[in-house]
């Protein structure tokens, strides 16, 4: 559905996104990450003709965005929720987006009822609290009923019951066979609601692959706690196992199941075998950590 | 013609030109008010002095530069020109929109002006016991008010799409307007070719021209290639340029 092909763009001297080449599927949630400066925000503003490549090419159904017959029944994008007339209402505003994208202004209605915004339609925008700036903004990604929503930080700003919404607006938008790439700081919110990630850093790419692959290759050890420590440090290393020890502990590089049976073989007690779990948040620090100088 | 709609959506949805109207009336009354209540009565029965009152009317151009720049820097103080480029990504058609809505926006505006003009002065004349001769030799003025404000309504949105920031765009043209036009008379007969200077000729719609002031028909030409070359270099600018968004 989107195709990023080896995508640069420098601002002066400084290189905001490097030979980026990434391709998002179509029916799936994938998360956008990378630390601030990455150069996420470069690389959407691209993708939807708003700044201009330096070299390479960056698409949504084989065609650069400008090229797109009706972008916004293709793509729907929420950038800043600050970008508002504050003088003119939440319709007009839809309307005046319906106008310009040649879609019936009975879709603003619908748009407006669909993010729980009717009874604040015609007030000014203004007048809105962050989150329901940005529920404008979704209501105004909907608007052309299209098949992929692009989302720059969409939580940004927004309450728990906010984010709550918007995950469950995103996921029903998925299972509706729709496509969503959306940029996020808020790990947690992406490793439920992603189905698979794209980290960048420094403008590269770093990580492209499933949620679950990546929160399970950043899995830690097992800990165990033994009072035979020594013992059992000797029976994993025989066993080909590498593992540290520090007094009683043990930080084992293998799973809980292998860790538990050749400690049941040697007859040797265990008083906690835990299976250090991996996180999202993990896998990202990892991939985007700097280099100790 | 959606993206000339839309523009014109954008433009009656807010309260700028609702005041850009009211002040532009309120300036009218007071400077016709000054104009034809402190003048001799004698003098205002003239031909020439009525048709030079007609010509207030042209005070419209002067708003309708900045309603020409504001149509385009307003977008980007907003930041709305991210959502009006996503839905009109072709960058040129946005930009002639705009243009398009403007002259529209700006000719409804000097039609106003024209017509507010002349119920003044007819209010303020029969007042004072005299009447209006409304003929071809004074109504050109009307028409020269509507063309000039036509071409200043161009040349702003051409500077709003150079300058982009509200502030400045508005500065400059105040600036250039309230002293540039000044020093260029120093110039002599070149003056007559400045941007103000022309667009004055335009509303005095003489059909020939004198050593400081164009005939109407140079002038007009002068003013076309004025709009063609600000719209020109502000449109390649925008169409070569990213657009302004803050994040990384």
């Amino acid at each position: 559905m989107i195709e990023v092909e080896h995508l640069t763009k420098r601002f002066r001297s400084a290189t905001a996104v490097d030979d980026l080449s990434f391709s998002v599927p179509r029916g799936r949630i994938t998360g956008f990450l990378g630390p601030n400066g990455a150069g996420k925000t470069t690389t959407l503003r691209v993708l939807l003709g708003l700044a201009l490549p330096t070299s390479g090419r960056a698409s949504v159904a084989g065609k650069r965005y400008r090229e797109l017959e009706a972008p916004l029944k293709t793509v729907g994008a929420v950038l800043e929720a600050s970008n508002y007339h504050p003088a003119r209402t939440g319709r007009n505003h839809l309307r005046v987006l319906a106008a310009a994208a040649g879609i019936a202004n009975a879709r603003v209605d619908l748009v407006l009822a669909k993010v729980e915004l009717s009874d604040a339609a015609r007030r000014r925008v203004g007048g809105y609290s962050l989150g329901m700036r940005q529920r404008l903004s979704v209501a105004a990604a909907l608007l052309g009923e299209p098949e992929l929503l692009v989302l720059d930080e969409p939580a940004n700003g927004l309450d728990p019951e906010g984010i709550r919404w918007l995950r469950n607006f995103l996921r029903s938008f998925a299972d509706g066979g729709g496509t969503v790439f959306v940029s996020s700081h808020v790990l947690a919110e992406v490793s439920q609601l992603a189905d698979e990630v794209v980290i960048i850093h420094r403008g590269k790419l770093v990580a492209h692959q499933p949620v679950v692959e990546l929160i399970a290759q950043a899995a830690g050890a097992t800990r165990v706690r033994s009072p035979r420590a020594a013992a059992l440090l000797e029976r994993l290393r025989a066993a080909g196992i590498d593992a540290e020890a520090d007094g009683e502990r043990l930080a084992v590089h293998a799973p809980p199941e292998r860790v538990g049976d050749l400690a049941a073989e040697a007859g040797i007690p265990l008083h906690e075998l835990v299976a250090d779990t991996g996180s999202l948040e993990e896998a990202f620090l990892e991939l985007t950590a700097e280099p100790q100088a | 013609m959606s993206a000339l709609r839309a523009e014109l959506l954008k433009a009656v949805t807010t309260r700028l030109l609702l005041w850009f109207g009211l002040g532009l009336l309120a300036f009218l009354l007071l400077v016709l008010s000054i104009h034809i209540g402190s003048e001799d009565p004698g003098v205002l029965g003239e031909l020439s002095r009525q048709r030079s009152t007609f010509a207030f009317g042209g005070i419209a151009a002067i708003v309708a530069v900045l309603i020409g720049a504001i149509l385009v820097t307003a977008e980007y103080a907003h930041g709305t020109i991210n959502q009006s480029f996503l839905a009109v990504p072709v960058r040129l058609r946005l930009l002639v929109a705009k243009l398009g809505g403007a002259l529209l926006v700006v000719f409804v505006l000097a039609v106003l002006a024209d017509a507010a003009t002349l119920v003044i002065s007819e209010l303020w004349y029969s007042g004072r016991g005299l009447s209006l001769h409304l003929g071809r030799d004074t109504l050109a003025p009307f028409l020269g008010a509507v063309g000039a404000s036509l071409l200043a309504a161009g040349i702003g949105v051409g500077i709003g799409a150079l300058f982009r920031r509200q502030t400045g765009a508005v500065v400059a043209i105040l600036l250039w307007l309230l002293i540039g036009e000044g020093v260029i008379s120093a110039a002599g007969d070149a003056a007559r070719y400045a941007p103000g200077h022309a667009l004055a000729a335009v509303v005095a719609a003489h059909s020939h021209g004198s050593a400081d002031m164009l005939g109407v028909w140079p002038a007009a030409i002068v003013g076309i290639l004025y709009v063609a070359v600000f719209c020109g270099a502000g449109f390649l600018l925008v169409i070569g340029s990213d657009v302004p968004g803050s994040g990384d």
